[in-house]
């Protein structure tokens, strides 16, 4: 049985260097077909081997569905994930990347408030292209960077029908968060993408405001499927004699996969027995809907398994 | 399980069902995008999708399986998701090859049927896959055990349209 697939294989099929430390790639299925949908504003995670995975919010039209574009700010102190991108990404070269994730809950009728410091200005160019195409302008945004903003080239209509103030901050002030939310404490929705202090700023202004009409932009992780709802506990696994703690985050599951262990899996969700597994120590918590009662005495469907113990021993 | 062992006598089926839609994608996790007609190959798949044997091209692609070279599912299905639990799943979202009507799917393991002018053998029912939920962002994976669709093997190939009649021999 296959290994489960979880990433979509796409190509670089442009990387253009915009100026002011920021790379744009665009990334495309080899075959031009079309890649996952997406909401505006959503984010996807980048693959970019040996571990390095990191998350950038797609600042094209959801409706321009063939392509994912990322825009990367050399972060020279960083971890890593955008020096490798800018120094080692090339067009033609191949790229794993995640379904895509998140996206703003866009207010249909009100105003949409978008604030932005610099890169951060992504998930909004996104969601401003969605708005354009759909001949609304619903929304304004206020956009903060150090000396020339790059990506303008991306929603230049909207600048030129003044829906964008910008502010470089080489050369004037910053504009003032509080008062421009504060206009719009009773409708609309407020949401923000930028540096820790304007985070902040932002959130300090929005503080009484409900839930559902401001938008902090965080990249969310994956959804965990067969999420675990246990207490931690040691994993051992026999066989190859490998040890590990399973915590409800990460689950059995996404804990054999870090330490290497290849497990068929198919359905993922507890029904086709792919990862049916010996157990030796437990008592396992079977959650599946393969094992008979008797088959389970030794027998663990580790998708959706956990233990119930302290220690759950596997033969693998 | 093992309790009683029934005797099942040789039935002549006597049903004739129509194909509505004709879906392939070539990668994981791609939309699935429809067609007037599809190239079934012999032992091999449906040219062009992600389980066609020897579509070793991508430079990670599904590893194919002899027993899903082509996947079918019933139009009835997504009318009884739409009734039952009122979620609407397009001919598109389930991700099987082949939407037909009338094809009794769930009694047809191990059977051979035509479809179109191809021959094929139903090797296992599909099951739902964790990440439909995930791709489609609907509550579908509950609803669809046991009516997930029916993996085959093609026998003899050939061009199959949409409106051509599913029957068995
Ligand atoms: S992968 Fe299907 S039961 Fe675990």
């Amino acid at each position: 049985m296959a290994k489960a697939i979880k990433t979509v294989s796409t190509v670089v099929s442009k990387v253009e260097d915009l100026g002011n430390d920021t790379k744009r790639f665009t990334l495309v299925d080899q075959d031009d077909w079309e890649l996952p949908p997406f909401r505006p504003g959503a984010h996807i995670d980048v693959h970019l081997g040996q571990g390095l995975v990191r998350t950038y919010s797609l600042c094209n039209d959801p409706y321009d569905d063939r392509r994912y574009v990322i825009a990367v700010k050399r972060e020279r102190e960083g971890r890593g994930g955008s020096n490798f991108l800018h120094d080692l990404v090339e067009v033609g070269q191949p790229i794993s990347v995640s379904l895509p994730r998140g996206g703003i809950a866009l207010d249909q009728e009100g105003t949409n408030v978008f604030l932005a410091g610099g890169i951060g200005v992504t998930p909004f160019i996104s969601a401003i292209r969605h708005l354009e195409r759909r001949g609304r302008s619903n929304y304004v945004l206020h956009w903060t960077s150090r000396g020339r903003p790059v990506l303008t080239d991306m929603i230049a209509p909207a600048i030129e029908a003044g829906r964008i103030r910008l502010y470089d901050t080489t050369a004037q002030a910053k504009p003032v968060i509080a008062a421009i939310v504060g206009e719009f404490a009773g409708s609309g929705l407020a949401a923000c993408c930028g540096p820790a202090a304007m985070l902040k700023a932002f959130e300090d202004a929005v503080s009484a405001w409900p839930e559902e009409r401001k938008h902090i932009e965080m990249f969310t992780p994956p959804k965990v499927i067969a999420r675990s709802d246990v207490p931690p506990y040691e994993l051992y696994l026999s066989a190859s004699q490998k040890l590990a703690t399973v915590t409800p985050d990460v689950g059995l599951l996404g804990t054999l996969d870090a330490l290497g262990v290849e497990v068929p899996v198919s359905c993922g969700g507890g029904i086709c027995g792919a990862c049916r597994t010996r157990w030796t120590e437990g008592p396992p918590i079977h959650r599946d809907r393969v094992l008979s009662i008797a088959e389970r005495q030794n027998e663990l469907i580790v998708c959706v398994g956990d233990c119930a113990g302290q220690r759950l021993v596997l033969d693998l | 399980m093992d309790a009683i062992a029934i005797e099942e006598p040789e039935v002549t089926m006597s049903w004739q069902g129509v194909v509505r839609y004709l879906h392939k994608t070539p990668r994981a996790f791609l939309p699935m995008r429809s067609f007037p007609s599809l190239e079934l190959v012999a032992g091999r798949g449906i040219e062009g999708d992600r389980y066609f044997v020897g579509h070793e091209t991508g430079f990670y692609s599904h590893k194919p399986e002899e027993g899903r070279q082509v996947t079918l599912f019933e139009m009835e299905t997504l009318e009884a998701l739409q009734r039952d639990h009122k979620i609407e799943l397009l001919p598109e979202e389930h991700r099987r090859n082949v939407t037909v009507e009338g094809v009794p799917l769930n009694h047809l393991v191990g059977r051979r049927f035509r479809l179109g002018e191809a021959i094929v053998e139903a090797t296992r029912l599909s099951t739902p896959c964790r990440h439909i939920e995930e791709i489609l962002g609907k509550s579908v994976f509950d609803p669809l055990i046991n009516r997930s669709g029916l993996n085959c093997k093609i026998i003899a190939g050939g061009t199959l349209r949409v409106g051509d009649a599913v029957r068995p021999i």
